[in-house]
């Protein structure tokens, strides 16, 4: 199979076509299941919960092109939340609690990023670690309780809705979604995580700072994670340590359901959106028809497994 | 003494398109006879080994083995029937110990308990060992040997799996004096128990010295094989070297300005000590020498991929400090690697994407980069260099390897250099693009750009440069100006004759 | 000129794990002068339990590794196995059947990690990712709220006694035994390390490779079986929840103990020496009244501490571009 980028994006294009279809013959059988997702109402407030999983999800697009992986960003979740609720509850203005998380996510991201280029660990193990280290931090935060009084106004981003009936967080992952995809469309550091997840000899040769780079793409997506927590925090107007589980796993089998190769090289924005959208509305189809939110662990992994082995196992020498 | 235990016909191997790596190689192995095979760095020698040992299929030719003609579809196939590589770096297990590498792949017999029964293996490596002149402590991690020693373990491996043709790569690459003479009267012991070796090596001394017969390859071809007897250490340099003059080299008289780049004393690990060398202005340098002789790894230093233990850089006289390869981009310097697939181009990437990996900088505003400028770049470079075979917007693993080079110069000269020091620039390249890229080399020093060349073929080097510095062992052994240019005194201090 | 090897001095101090053993004894020392019920029989046989169940799977996962792959599912996979012991044992009434179907569950769950991870081309760390939520998620949906008691003859492998030594210390002895047999006495024992040391000179060798890595998945799986009959005798009830994380203490152990993340190399004995490193300092922990929260933090620190060591051994060792 010729594996050039344009084509890859053909073929990636196909697949996203593919995806498109996908979804959309998804959409109807649940419909048909469950009335409510033929109502804008359905289809709108089935998302709330998602755009956690989508924006992180854009980041995590970033690192598995380059050729890496975040097993962290569960944790990392769970770390933003905690800080933003408990700072608040110790006084901090809500705006600057607000603050203290993005900057968790950040400085967290960019933990994983500066072992990763630095030590030159795998990403697998660095964030195998971290994902117990943040995860830890953020139980030491909250001591195993949770904080839920915050200001009202907090709710909006989580909880309220804009024209109507859109959910204020959508609007947050749309414009998100169109900046990351320019970022790894249109920009030279998109080009960079191709180039390094394809041959990072070449890239090093060709006088890219791959170290950079690579800090670069983890601390976005610690970012991502910031901006994902106060989401997260203000839906469920609740902070506590043991948020975000499973989210890990989420993203990452939504980008290779997207059509991203584990190993790296491929991949797109467009790609990772339906696939966040196809196993979300799986999983929320599921849990609306009555099944347990436990089926939803069971299904995430199933998809990431035969997303992968779809991945490899046809793929041509 | 006289059977033959091995026959190569015809043997041709080609990758791709037109680019054969060797073409209608013969070659006749006696038993208990040393073969010395030489030629230069792409003669071919590594390809047509690679055919007898099972990790190339000849692409025609056939291969017989003791009136058998053969098909191995691996090494491990070629391993059953004899023949053993045995190549420059340790490839065996350094965590598992002696005994265990020795026996590796095979089955282990067992005591009446049913533990392995490591004693029985004893004595038969006890044996190989004792041929060898050597023994050890079996159960040694093979880690904590010399490198010397490794290697004879390596040979041991061959002779317990009953080897008949030991294939050697450059085994005195890594070794003392004393342990070339050990490994020599080693060979030398084993051809009288009938091994057949294939002994292939820049050190011509050494060829002179063990080998009974020499096959001479050049650029893929058999040139001549014969007694040792029949050759002189000057004739056989020039059988290595001389070529019809059918290439057709490309050189017009050039301006030669002031000095651009000087480095002194550069010292890197143990790849090179001590360097001295000078560039000037619209000049051509050629730096030639062997495999090993550190040219890469000096280029490589220069463009900030590694970093020197000691030394300075001086561009325009002015001393600089070269921390990486962007430091080395700013300060205009440019490198074009040795081996193009794996360290110059991304093959699933298209022409364009190729073409401007180093260079994006250049179209790009606050990172966003503009397309419609990046494809004229693309287009005018494509026609300037005649890249011809596939769409722009193909990926670069479907033109050829002469456009694929081309396309690798584009690039390499995409960051406006000064000075440039091209890697093998035509290696694996058709005559047609070596003679658009030799063109190419001769514009780039006209308009006044500084080149450091590296090659490997003499001709070439001797063609195009101004002046030639020769490296042997790291250290840089002589300097040619263009009036002292002789291919058989540049290729002697280049193995180190001189 | 036979240069010997024997001598027990050299032995001992080029093995991955001496470094590890030194540092355990200087923390026991530390630990015991700030914490004054640490050096106690009780406590020690505490931590002693906790270790035992441990080790035997991170012997299993360390060669795993020493494969150059990696199995993160153990945590969910022990729950599981712990699961049919208990039922079977409540059941039958025997220990010694549910062992076995026990056995039978990680070896069946072990054969189909090593499957996909091998001839079916799935990277390891996704295959095991994703059944580590996919045992969990089917353990939770089958058994919401149950919690499963045993009485005291089923807890036989946690509990139980033979000649003064607990029987799982018994068992810890043949997983121990198991492997140094494997790796000594078997072609698989040194193969897995040459695959994971050299994987290009191990095809060029014609090693079998899909087959000897899925074996050590099988192993991995098998020996959670094994450890969830102690597991579940020593806690003597369990629910669906139960070894939730349980896998980060078996990759911590085999990185403490001196296992290189990048296969090819270790000690079979290391993973002990890291399972009693976990254990002891998850005790001192839990001894200074340091909520059990915190739990996270240090396994995390421990595996970050651990690799970027190993990392920078390997990056000072690789001086190529």
């Amino acid at each position: 199979m010729n594996n050039i980028i344009k084509k890859i994006n053909f073929y990636n294009l196909n697949r996203t076509q593919v995806l498109g279809i996908i979804f959309i013959v998804q959409m109807i059988v649940q419909s048909i299941f469950i009335p409510y997702y033929f109502s804008i109402y359905g289809f709108f407030d089935a998302s709330r919960a998602f755009v956690e999983i989508g924006i992180i999800s854009l980041g995590m697009t970033l690192v598995i092109i380059s050729g890496g992986i975040d097993l962290s960003v569960g944790a990392l979740l769970a770390l933003v939340s905690v800080s933003i609720g408990f700072s608040y509850d110790a006084g901090f203005p809500m705006w600057a609690a607000m603050l203290l998380g993005l900057l968790a996510g950040v400085l967290g991201g960019a933990f994983n990023g500066v072992v990763i280029a630095f030590f030159r660990v795998h990403p697998l193990v660095v964030t195998l670690g971290t994902f117990a280290l943040f995860r830890g931090i953020a139980f030491a935060i909250s001591k195993g309780g949770a904080v839920s009084k915050f200001p009202e106004w907090f709710g909006f981003l989580g909880q309220s809705y804009v024209w109507g009936y859109v959910p204020a967080q959508l609007f947050l992952f749309l414009i998100l979604s169109i900046i990351f995809w320019i970022i790894l469309s249109k920009t030279s550091l998109g080009r960079y995580i191709y180039a390094i997840g394809n041959n990072i000899k070449t890239t090093t040769f060709s006088g890219i700072a791959v170290g950079k780079v690579q800090i670069y793409i983890y601390t976005l997506t610690g970012f991502l994670v910031g901006v994902a927590g106060i989401i997260h925090t203000s839906r469920i107007f609740t902070a506590r340590g043991n948020a975000g589980f499973e989210l890990e796993l989420a993203c990452i089998a939504a980008v290779v359901l997207g059509g991203a190769r584990i190993t790296g090289g491929s991949g797109t924005i467009a790609g990772t959106i339906l696939g966040v959208l196809i196993l979300n509305y799986l999983k929320d189809g599921f849990l609306f028809y009555g099944l347990r939110s436990d089926w939803g662990l069971v299904i995430i992994g199933l998809f990431l497994i035969i997303g992968v082995f779809i991945n490899e196992f046809f793929r041509k020498k | 003494m006289e059977d033959i235990v091995c026959i190569l016909n015809n043997i041709s191997k080609t990758f791709g398109e037109n680019v054969f790596a060797c073409k209608n190689v013969n070659l006749k192995l006696n038993c208990g006879e040393v073969i010395g095979l030489v030629g230069e760095n792409g003669a071919g020698k590594s390809t047509v080994v690679k055919c007898l040992y099972g990790l190339h299929s000849p692409s025609s030719g056939s291969i017989v083995i003791a009136d058998k003609e053969v098909l191995f579809k691996s090494p491990k196939d070629s391993e059953q029937h004899g023949v053993f590589f045995i190549p420059q770096e340790l490839d065996l297990f350094p965590e598992l110990t002696i005994i265990e590498n020795l026996f590796i792949g095979k089955k282990i017999p067992r005591n009446w308990i049913g533990n392995f029964d490591w004693k029985v293996l004893e004595k038969q490596a006890d044996e190989i060992f004792n041929n060898l002149g050597v023994s050890f402590d079996f159960y040694m991690p093979l880690k904590l040997l010399s490198a010397a020693n490794a290697k004879l373990v390596e040979i041991a491996r061959a002779l317990i799996n009953e080897a008949k043709i030991i294939i050697m790569d450059e085994p005195t690459a890594a070794l003392t004096q004393k342990e070339v003479k050990k490994i020599f009267e080693i060979i030398n012991n084993l051809k009288k128990k009938k091994v057949s070796f294939i002994y292939i090596s820049h050190r011509l001394d050494e060829i002179f010295e063990i080998a009974d017969s020499i096959t001479v390859l050049r650029d893929g071809e058999l040139i001549i094989s014969d007694h040792k007897n029949k050759f002189t250490k000057s004739k056989l340099v020039q059988y290595m070297v001389g070529r019809p003059l059918d290439q057709i080299f490309y050189r017009t008289k050039n301006k030669i300005g002031k000095k651009i780049l000087e480095v002194k004393h550069l010292s890197y690990e143990n790849n090179f000590k001590e360097v001295n060398l000078e560039l000037k202005k619209g000049e051509i340098v050629g730096l030639a020498g062997l495999i090993g002789a550190g040219r890469s790894e000096l280029a490589q230093t220069i463009f900030g991929l590694r970093k020197y233990s000691s030394g300075e850089i001086y561009i325009n006289e002015k001393k600089i400090n070269i921390n990486s390869v962007n430091d080395a981009i700013k300060f205009g310097i440019a490198y074009l690697p040795e081996e193009r697939r794996s360290q110059g181009l991304i093959l699933p990437f298209t022409i364009i994407w190729n073409m401007t990996l180093s260079s994006i900088k250049n179209f790009t505003s606050f990172g966003y980069i503009n397309n419609h400028e990046e494809i004229k770049f693309v287009k005018k470079s494509s026609e300037k260099f005649t890249i011809k075979g596939a769409k722009i917007s193909s990926p670069v693993s479907q033109l050829s390897g002469g456009n694929q080079q081309k396309v690798l110069v584009a690039k390499t000269i995409a960051t406006k250099p000064k000075i440039i020091i091209l890697d093998e620039p035509t290696r694996g390249v058709d005559v047609g693009a070596k003679a658009e890229i030799y063109k190419i080399i001769d514009d780039l020093a006209n308009q006044g750009n500084a080149i450091l060349l590296i090659s490997s073929e003499l001709n070439e080097v001797i063609s195009m440069s101004d002046r030639i510095y020769v490296m042997h062992e790291g250290k840089i052994k002589g300097e040619f100006q263009k009036n002292e240019f002789n291919a058989e005194k540049i290729a002697s201090v280049s193995a180190g004759i001189i | 000129m036979k240069k010997k090897y024997n001598n027990l001095l050299i032995k001992f101090f080029s093995r991955p794990e001496t470094p590890v053993l030194v540092f355990l004894f200087f923390l026991i020392f530390i630990i015991s002068i700030f914490t004054s019920n640490f050096l106690t029989v009780a406590n020690l046989k505490g931590i002693l339990e906790q270790v035992v169940v441990i080790s035997i799977i991170a012997l299993a996962v360390n060669q795993v590794i020493y494969g150059a792959e990696i199995d993160i599912s153990t945590g969910s996979l022990l729950a599981v196995c712990a699961f049919v012991y208990g039922l079977v044992a409540m059941e039958t009434g025997g220990s010694w059947i549910a062992l076995l179907a026990s056995l039978l569950c990680g070896f069946i769950f072990g054969l189909f990690n090593g499957f996909l991870s091998t001839y079916g081309k799935v990277p390891s760390i996704i295959v095991t990712l994703g059944m580590l939520f996919i045992l969990r998620g089917g353990l939770l949906l089958s058994n919401p709220g149950t919690v499963l008691n045993l009485i005291e003859p089923m807890r036989f492998f946690g509990m139980g006694n033979i000649f003064g030594l607990p029987v799982s210390i018994y068992c810890l002895i043949i997983v121990i035994i198991f492997y140094h047999f494997l790796s000594f006495n078997t072609l698989w024992g040194r193969n897995i390390i040459a695959i994971g040391g050299n994987p290009r000179a191990a095809v060029n060798i014609g090693l079998p490779i899909n087959k000897v890595r899925m074996l050590s998945f099988v192993g991995s799986g098998t020996m959670c079986g094994f450890a969830a009959a102690v597991y579940l005798g020593q806690a003597g009830q369990i629910q669906a929840t139960a070894a939730t994380g349980f896998e980060l203490k078996v990759i911590a152990a085999v990185v403490l103990g001196g296992t290189s993340i990048a296969g090819g190399r270790g000690s079979n004995f290391s993973p002990i020496v890291g399972a009693l490193l976990v254990g002891v300092i998850l005790n001192a922990l839990t001894l200074n009244r340091i909520p059990p929260y915190y739990e996270l933090f240090v396994l995390g620190l421990l595996i970050l501490i651990a690799v970027s060591f190993d990392g920078f051994r390997r990056k000072l060792l690789e001086k190529d571009v």
